[in-house]
């Protein structure tokens, strides 16, 4: 193939997104490679699939999912499964994304209730922030965490006769308390990633994202990835 | 499931299922330890009546012909020797499922109709309910329903529900040679049971007891206990209870959790309607 003109139609900055981020490619900048975007989809999609083969187990309010994927007994059988693929997808994600999530005086800064409230009110001072703000580290640790409660817990559940018997009720609890505070979590990181904040969803699926939304949420990240200066220092 | 049965109670049911159309008297058997010779009748008609396979005993030691209920084997006598105050003893007790008035594998049975309890207080399960998950088991303070590697369900005593259903005794009580297991109405059976109890402290038994145990709400199953200040001698739960635990994250986690979640969901919905959409200005 000849060097200089682009092979193919494609978008080249998607082209470069399949393997490399962080890059700028005209007015576009790669955020999220596809091995990223692929570990992410997957984690994401096994923990819908535990979810909802979990919830008609946890309430019979529920119980019309389970007639979604084939009845209680689907459930019992798929639920485990699930989450044990799920676990594995999020140990992937925890090694993929360790190096991103270093916790930095600025995100220390970042993660008091009042800027976190400011952010929210869009009122915040975003302009330390790096590839990830504060509170995406938090929840990228939260999850790991809860992610290890789950399976524990889950282990038990899934053998409860192998276990003593308050082994397996002290189970129910943490495995109940964790999934809720985990949907709790993902369900505000689906609304910051999707409506909330224009753009980022996009950067999930095809991996880049504009030289202005890099400016306006994470503007340290777009002076270390362009070399530019601050606009406003 | 027998239709001439009308259902009190059913497993993760939102709705209770009882009409209050049929009166049916609570039953209950009566199992009089003090009169049980170890004889095994009732374990051979519980087989013969259930259908149940022969299962290979096991050697423990004793006359016990199982070291546990199995899910092919739902009626054990128990038999164990004490250094009573009364001198040596060999006891024997009759177990099997309870049928507790408060059942603890019903309030822990995830999957709707599984596990239900009839007008009467038969406790039964249903196999074509019962989704395996074993919680049954961790929820019933007698460790009596057991999973069937085999079948992938749990199985248990039905109180021959099949048999009372039609007016029948239950397969045990019909089969005992010593009239130490009747059957009848609930009520009549504590009435023989707290006589036979007052004989046997006439005869100096001062500690024996009716075991019907109040932390399940009672049981369908009256036990008379020559030692009753020591049930656990028999191998019997000195205060069987739903465990708290259970309690607590059935009747408050869940709640709470569902109030948290869709809570949650409905902050985002308001959020974004109030705050709209995070975007840099023009110019920015
Ligand atoms: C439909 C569901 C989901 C959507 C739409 C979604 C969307 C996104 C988006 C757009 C990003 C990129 C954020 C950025 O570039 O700044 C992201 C990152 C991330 N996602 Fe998801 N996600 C979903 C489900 C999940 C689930 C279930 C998990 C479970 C652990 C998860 C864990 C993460 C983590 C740890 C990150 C990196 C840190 C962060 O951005 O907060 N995601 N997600
Ligand atoms: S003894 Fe166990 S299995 Fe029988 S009704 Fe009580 S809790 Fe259920």
């Amino acid at each position: 193939m000849s060097s200089g003109a682009p092979s193919s139609l494609a978008d080249p900055a998607v082209l470069r997104a399949r393997r490399t981020e962080d890059v700028v490619v005209g007015d576009e900048i790669v955020r999220h490679r596809l091995a990223s975007r692929v570990i992410h989809w997957s984690v994401a999609l096994l923990f819908f699939l535990a979810l909802f083969s979990g919830l008609p187990i946890w309430t019979p309010v529920l119980g019309w999912m389970a007639h979604l994927l084939g009845g209680l007994n689907v459930c019992r059988w798929l639920h485990p499964w699930a989450g044990l693929l799920f676990f594995l997808a999020m140990a992937a994600m925890f090694v993929h994304w360790l190096g991103d999530m270093r916790l930095e005086p600025p995100d220390r800064e970042w993660l008091r209730p009042r800027k976190m409230v400011e952010y929210m009110k869009h009122e915040g001072d975003e302009a330390e922030v790096g590839k990830y703000n504060g509170g995406q580290k938090l929840f990228f640790f939260a999850v790991a965490l809860g992610a290890a409660g789950l399976i524990v817990s889950g282990l038990v559940l899934w053998f409860p006769l192998s276990f003593p018997r308050m082994a397996s009720e002290l189970a129910t609890l943490l495995h109940d308390l964790t999934f809720i505070l985990f949907v709790v979590a993902v369900v505000l990181h689906v609304y910051l990633g999707t409506a909330a904040e224009p753009g980022t969803f996009h950067s999930m699926v095809r991996g880049t994202v504009t030289r202005r939304w890099a400016r306006f949420h994470h503007p340290r990240w777009y002076r270390e990835v362009t070399g530019e200066r601050p606009r406003h220092p | 499931m027998p239709q001439t049965l009308e259902i009190r109670r059913s497993s993760a049911s939102l709705w209770g299922e009882k009409t209050g159309m049929r009166h049916l008297p609570v039953v209950a058997k009566y199992i009089d330890t003090t009169t049980c010779i170890g004889c095994k009748a009732c374990e051979v008609a519980c087989q013969e009546w259930n259908d149940l396979g022969p299962v290979p005993t096991v050697q423990t030691g004793t006359y016990q012909t199982l070291p546990n209920l199995h899910p092919e084997f739902w009626n054990l006598i128990r038999f164990n020797e004490r250094e009573t105050d009364k001198g040596f003893a060999w006891l024997m007790r009759k177990d099997q499922c309870m049928h507790c008035e408060d059942p603890g594998c019903l309030a822990a049975c995830p999957s709707p109709g599984a596990i239900v309890q009839y007008a009467n207080g038969i406790v039964d399960v249903n196999p074509a309910q019962c989704i395996g998950c074993g919680y049954c088991e961790t929820g019933c303070p007698f460790d009596v329903p057991k999973f069937h590697q085999k079948t992938g369900k749990m199985a248990k005593c039905t109180l021959c529900v099949d048999r009372v259903g039609v007016g029948l005794e239950p397969a045990c009580i019909k089969a005992c040679p010593t009239a130490c297991l009747q059957f009848g109405t609930k009520d009549d059976m504590v009435a023989r049971g707290r006589s036979r109890v007052e004989a046997l402290k006439a005869n100096g038994f001062d500690h024996a007891v009716l075991y019907d145990p109040p932390g399940v709400g009672g049981t369908g199953v009256v036990t008379v206990l020559a030692h009753g200040d020591h049930p656990e001698w028999y191998g019997l739960p000195r205060d069987p209870r739903v465990s708290p635990l259970l309690r607590l994250w059935k009747s408050v986690l869940r709640p709470l959790g569902a109030v948290a979640m869709l809570g949650t969901l409905f902050a985002a919905v308001g959020h974004f309607m109030y705050q709209g959409p995070k975007e840099p200005r023009e110019g920015a």
